[in-house]
């Protein structure tokens, strides 16, 4: 019985076929919507999560505000890294670091790429691994050696046939370093810089002759005790005040950023983008499903004499009622696998282009397809149920 | 009361109400019976509640007042639903001027409709709609849609339609107004078949030539019975 409802269903759609499809586009553009959605959600998260992986959750990063804010120029410079791991509080190790970009060149191959000015802990500080050759090493620093550790990706790129890097000269922002080592591939980012395609050289080489003041500097630290966390960051800032010779109506010249907090910030946005776009995607249902109720009203409308034949042969309100239902939920549904199928295709198509950080997740086409069928029922619920009610007599006479 | 009495109504009113809520009274306490296996037509003037008459023993319109006794059972304050549409597709045959077929389906599935709404199974349904439709000569016609067919032969798909269930009343409104001569004397022919099938059939129509079939006449006049047993003149 239920089988040949669903029969008479899919006729009287198929009927109509325009005005079909036309009212499931608004449910094929809301799936499809909720499946970015989630996509955009996930990818956001799976980017926050790698932007942070070799984070731990007892680091503390200092950045100079040279540049922002009322602060115009900032005093913090890579061997603060040397007085806060003396005199402040709690602290297991802390590193220096500049950052900066500069044309890196070997051969022909010519880029720009990220430099790293660091000390000789920064390399384990950060937990990166050293492939082949050595890292940075305290004489480097303190003889401002013009030497480099370069990341996988710049090692494959500039050294194609199986040439070998240690020892190779390259230039970098004007000056010939030679290479000592080569990173680990990480996959991930680090903070700001994507240490695959970093050049890492030592600190005091990076601000004395390649970056000079151009460069950001940057101070990761651990704390002994992640609890620790808060009296660490205090002492930090006064250790670095006392250094600048801040007087105390003068604002920081610093930024000083926990681990958790900015994992727990970077979610926190993360989260606010997805649940903007989920509002868009329910917004759009929405939509969608006015659209399918006004179809449906203008369906039941135009097929009024056939309610009334319909009841006149013995057809039961409830009859009539999951008739019209069921039309809207297959509409719905039909346009739920559509929205579905174009959702499920976007994801690779923008993660080819790169417009935007996308995985493909389970729950965005589970929940765009449900929430489809859930919006049939419920817009298609009221048409059909003002079409069950209708007065047979008065609906045989309707022409 | 009387065992043979299938329809029985005692002093029936309905009311149509306005918009404004003005009551036009239709039918204006009537009072009748009909005996199983009879074939009553109801003539009357237009505006005389003919098909007024037709929809409330059809249980398409719930009786303002008066006592309507099916079988004996008084069903006039029935008003839930279900029952209505039980009565409906069990008990009464519809057959309509227009014909009042679904356009998108075929003839077979147009017959086999009310049967669906009674849960019979798909195959019972469909034997007992082709077996229907070969006995008014449209076997060969029964997967052609109501277009593709003549007005003659869609009241016959109709006429089987209203049998599917084997009802013992049939209700036909005008059966023969929309046909020419010849398919409506096919027709007349089929509802006198009904008699021999111990059918009681009640048909409103107001034409003689048609009404000469019935056993007995009802004649209304104003929304009231003006003759139980009104005789034709002679000629006819």
């Amino acid at each position: 019985m239920i089988l040949e409802i669903i029969k008479m269903s899919f006729d009287s759609l198929m009927a109509k076929k325009t005005r079909s499809f036309l009212s499931m586009l608004g449910i094929i553009i809301g799936v499809a919507t909720v499946i970015a959605v989630f996509a955009v959600g996930k990818g956001a998260q799976e980017s926050v999560n790698s932007q942070f992986r070799n984070l731990s959750a007892n680091s503390i990063m200092i950045m100079s505000t040279r540049g922002r804010g009322s602060v115009s120029s900032s005093k913090l410079v890579t061997s603060d890294a040397q007085a806060i791991l003396e005199q402040a509080e709690n602290i297991a190790s802390a590193t220096g670091a500049i950052q900066g970009n500069a044309t890196v060149s070997y051969g022909s191959t010519e880029n720009s790429y990220g430099i790293v000015g660091v000390d000789h802990n920064y390399i384990n500080v950060s937990n990166l691994k050293i492939e082949t050759g050595r890292g940075i090493e305290e004489e480097d620093v303190s003889g401002r050696s013009m030497v480099a550790v370069i990341g996988a990706t710049i090692a494959s790129d500039f050294f194609i046939d199986g040439e070998d890097p240690i020892g190779a000269i390259i230039t970098v922002g004007g000056k010939r370093l030679e290479v000592v080592g080569i990173l680990k591939k990480l996959g991930s980012r680090l903070g700001m810089i994507s240490i695959d395609e970093a050049v890492i050289i030592p600190s005091s080489t990076a601000e004395k002759s390649i970056l000079g003041t151009k460069g950001q500097v940057m101070i990761v630290t651990t704390v002994d005790n992640v609890d620790n966390t808060g009296i660490a960051t205090s002492s930090i800032a006064s250790v670095l005040r006392s250094e600048h010779k801040l007087s105390t109506t003068q604002e920081n010249d610093f930024n000083i950023m926990d681990a958790g907090s900015m994992v727990a910030a970077a979610q926190e946005s993360a989260k606010t983008m997805t649940s903007l776009l989920t509002a868009i995607a329910a917004i759009t249902l929405l939509v969608s499903g006015i659209g399918i109720m006004n179809v449906m009203f203008v369906t039941v409308a135009e097929r009024t004499k056939e309610i009334g034949i319909a009841k006149a042969i013995g057809g039961k309100q409830s009859d009539i009622l999951l008739q019209f239902l069921l039309e809207s939920v297959i509409l719905s549904m039909v346009g739920g696998l559509i929205g579905m199928a174009i959702g499920q295709a976007l994801i690779p198509i923008i993660s080819y282009f790169n417009l935007i950080a996308m995985a493909s997740s389970a729950t965005g086409p589970i929940i765009g397809f449900s929430f489809s069928v859930v919006v049939g029922i419920f817009f298609g619920f009221y048409p059909a149920f003002k079409a069950s009610r209708l007065d047979p007599v008065d609906a045989l006479r309707s022409e | 009361m009387n065992n043979d009495v299938v329809i029985k109504l005692v002093d029936v009113h309905k009311s149509y109400y306005l918009a404004n809520g003005e009551e036009i009274p239709v039918l204006k306490g009537i009072n009748l019976e009909i005996k199983k296996g009879e074939f009553v037509a109801i003539m009357g003037e237009s505006g005389g509640g003919k098909t007024t008459l037709l929809n409330v023993v059809g249980c398409l319109h719930p009786l303002s007042k008066g006592k309507y006794f099916l079988s004996g059972e008084n069903i006039g304050e029935v008003r839930d639903d279900f029952t209505l549409a039980f009565i409906r597709n069990k008990k009464m045959g519809f057959i309509f001027q227009q014909f009042n077929l679904f356009s998108r389906f075929s003839a077979l599935r147009n017959v086999a409709l009310p049967a669906l709404y009674a849960g019979t199974p798909c195959e019972d349904r469909e034997n007992k709609a082709k077996k229907l439709l070969g006995s008014v000569g449209m076997g060969s016609r029964m997967n052609h849609k109501p277009t593709e067919l003549s007005g003659g032969q869609q009241q016959r798909v109709a006429i089987c339609r209203s049998l599917i269930n084997n009802p013992e009343i049939i209700l036909a409104d005008e059966p023969t107004g929309a046909l020419d001569s010849k398919s409506g004397l096919e027709v007349m022919d089929i509802f006198t078949d009904f008699k021999k099938q111990g059918r009681t059939v009640i048909m409103v129509t107001h034409t003689a030539e048609v009404a000469k079939y019935a056993d007995r006449i009802i004649y209304l006049r104003d929304g009231q019975v003006l003759d139980n047993d009104y005789k034709l003149k002679s000629e006819y």
